[in-house]
């Protein structure tokens, strides 16, 4: 029997804190210090679950259930992670208030401490500073990786401080190593693109208002990508344009057969703003490809599509791939028709093929309608489901149709919310 | 995972301040040194006496003229307990102030140390 790939980030979330504390697990003990060992490695074993899923390598993404997947449980690890930690100094604190109120507050007051404990602390508020990044007020997407990297930090001198006070013990040297490991690979194989594929911008047309596709051309190796899924892509230089070099999520709009691939665009920040003034010639480093969603669909099934603006885009690369399949209604939510990207193709597209049944419809700057738009439709529950939109209208079409009868786990959708915000 | 966040935070610090306050709202315990454990019919407390005491389960050491018996903390040391059991029986203030790498216990160690203390090393 084969695990399904979606339960084995969790798996991972509860195997590796369960072998810290079984490893160091207190016995003979007063029952608030034993606490406080047990916070500190579960803690310790869900930072290192975390740091493991937040990797961005396709084929260790697809055996964990998919990108969108890992980060769930990437964010999820990690908060917990925090909160056991914030138990383990008032674990010590309360077994000292056993003895006496002084003796508490000096197992936390940094001046009584030594170094070794301080470094636990300093550890312990790059943490608290790393996560109020993520979980304080909204910030611009440069000022909040800063601020993430204070977590990459703070797990360090966490491991610094255990280290200083145990010294050289096989676990806390394997749990350095998984750390190292972790925050190397994302660094230098993640965010420095060591194992990207170099493409090419071979041209740039507009595709609705503030949108724009571009077909990316490979220089070398192909991605084995397939319609419906995303690539991290790093923009850099060429003619009159200089990119950011950083990498970030793009659905595909088509997956040719040469290899070439193109991705819809849509300035909704900064960097995407940026990017309306693509021109060909642009290298463009890959990495990916990700995204399950649109691959875990079964076949055959009638299909119920709804897409809120840009995320037209991948319906738009699976029907520009398939050249017939099961009975489909796309319901397509956009503000303004000139807003949305491919309408006048989608609008071809269903003349011609029978079995897709597209319903666009402009909201204007009111709330999508999608429980009018749903209502027509029957026999929902017998349909696989795929969303891709703004979160906000993927949780109400989610909240809709579970309202209709349709199994959760018929619904599917790629998050981007790498953030965790 | 925003709410989790910002709760665990102000919990935590909320008990932090908590820990900081009892000191000055709780009483302190009659004597700020905890008592000797000698009693009178303890045996001298003489470097050979104190060398009989040299194994896990009943600890003895010496630190800076005073003995204490570290039995029942060794067990709660964070670091591996084999780092006390080597100087049971022995005299042990370069370790205990150097740690065998250079530097000290911290004051909260100063502070745990004479609740073990069973009294002043005798010639």
């Amino acid at each position: 029997m084969t695990l399904p790939a979606t339960l084995r980030a969790p798996l991972l979330c509860l195997i590796l804190p369960a072998s810290a504390v079984l490893w160091a697990w207190p016995e003979g003990l007063p029952p608030w210090r034993g606490l406080a060992i047990i916070t500190a490695w579960t803690g310790t074993g869900l930072l290192l679950a975390s740091l493991l899923l937040m990797l961005r390598q396709p084929r260790l993404a697809e055996h964990l259930g998919g990108l969108s997947n890992s980060y769930r449980w990437h964010h999820l690890s990690g908060t917990l992670a925090y909160i056991s930690l914030l138990l383990h100094p008032l674990a010590l604190a309360a077994d000292g208030f056993t003895e006496d109120p002084r003796t508490a507050w000096l197992a936390l007051a940094p001046w009584a401490l030594g170094w070794p404990e301080n470094l636990g602390w300093l550890a312990l508020l790059l943490l608290m500073g790393g996560l109020a990044g993520s979980f304080g007020p909204p910030l611009a997407y440069r000022p909040w990786r800063a601020v993430h990297f204070l977590l990459g930090a703070g797990v360090v001198l966490g491991l610094a401080h255990v280290w200083a006070l145990l010294g050289n013990a096989s676990g806390v040297l394997l749990a350095l190593f998984v750390c190292l490991f972790s925050l190397g690979w994302r660094l230098l194989a993640d965010d420095r693109g060591w194992g990207a594929a170099p493409y090419r911008v071979s041209s740039v047309r507009a595709c609705a208002r503030d949108s724009i596709e571009a077909t990316l051309t490979p220089c070398s190796r192909a991605l084995p990508a397939r319609p419906g899924q995303f690539v991290l892509a790093a923009f850099g230089d060429g003619g009159h344009f200089h990119g950011s070099k950083e990498f970030h999520p793009f659905t595909l709009s088509e997956v040719g057969d040469n290899g070439q691939l193109r991705m819809a665009i849509k300035a909704l920040g900064h960097c995407t703003r940026h990017l309306q003034a693509l021109e060909p010639g642009v290298l463009v480093r890959l990495a990916g490809p990700f995204g399950e969603a649109a691959q875990t669909l079964p076949d055959g099934r009638p299909r119920l599509w709804i897409a809120g603006g840009i995320g037209i885009t991948p319906f738009m690369a699976l029907l520009r791939q398939e050249t017939s399949g099961p009975p489909t209604d796309l319901l397509h939510v956009f503000r303004r028709a000139e807003e949305a990207p491919f309408l006048d193709e989608l609008e071809s597209l269903a003349r011609q093929r029978p079995e897709l049944n597209y319903l666009p419809r402009a909201t204007g700057d009111g709330p999508a309608p999608l429980a009018d738009m749903l209502a027509p439709l029957d026999s929902l529950e017998e349909r696989s489901v795929y969303l891709c939109g703004p979160p906000g209208l993927v949780d109400l079409a989610r909240r809709l149709l579970l309202a209709r009868g349709v199994n959760a786990l018929r619904i599917h959708h790629d998050s981007f919310d790498f953030r965790g915000s | 995972m925003k709410t989790l966040y910002r709760l665990s935070t102000l919990l935590f610090w909320l008990a932090v301040g908590g820990f900081a306050a009892a000191p000055q709202w709780l009483p302190e315990p009659l004597s700020q040194t905890p008592p000797s454990r000698a009693t009178g019919t303890q045996p001298r407390l003489t470097p050979a006496e104190m060398a009989r005491h040299n194994r896990e389960g009943d600890c003895w050491v010496s630190i800076d003229q005073q003995v204490y018996d570290l039995t029942l903390y060794t067990p709660t040391h964070p670091a591996d307990p084999a780092v006390i059991l080597a100087w049971c029986g022995k005299e042990a203030s370069t370790a205990y102030h150097t740690k065998n790498a250079g530097r000290p216990h911290s004051p909260y160690a100063d502070r745990l140390l004479p609740r073990y203390r069973l009294g002043p090393l005798q010639p």
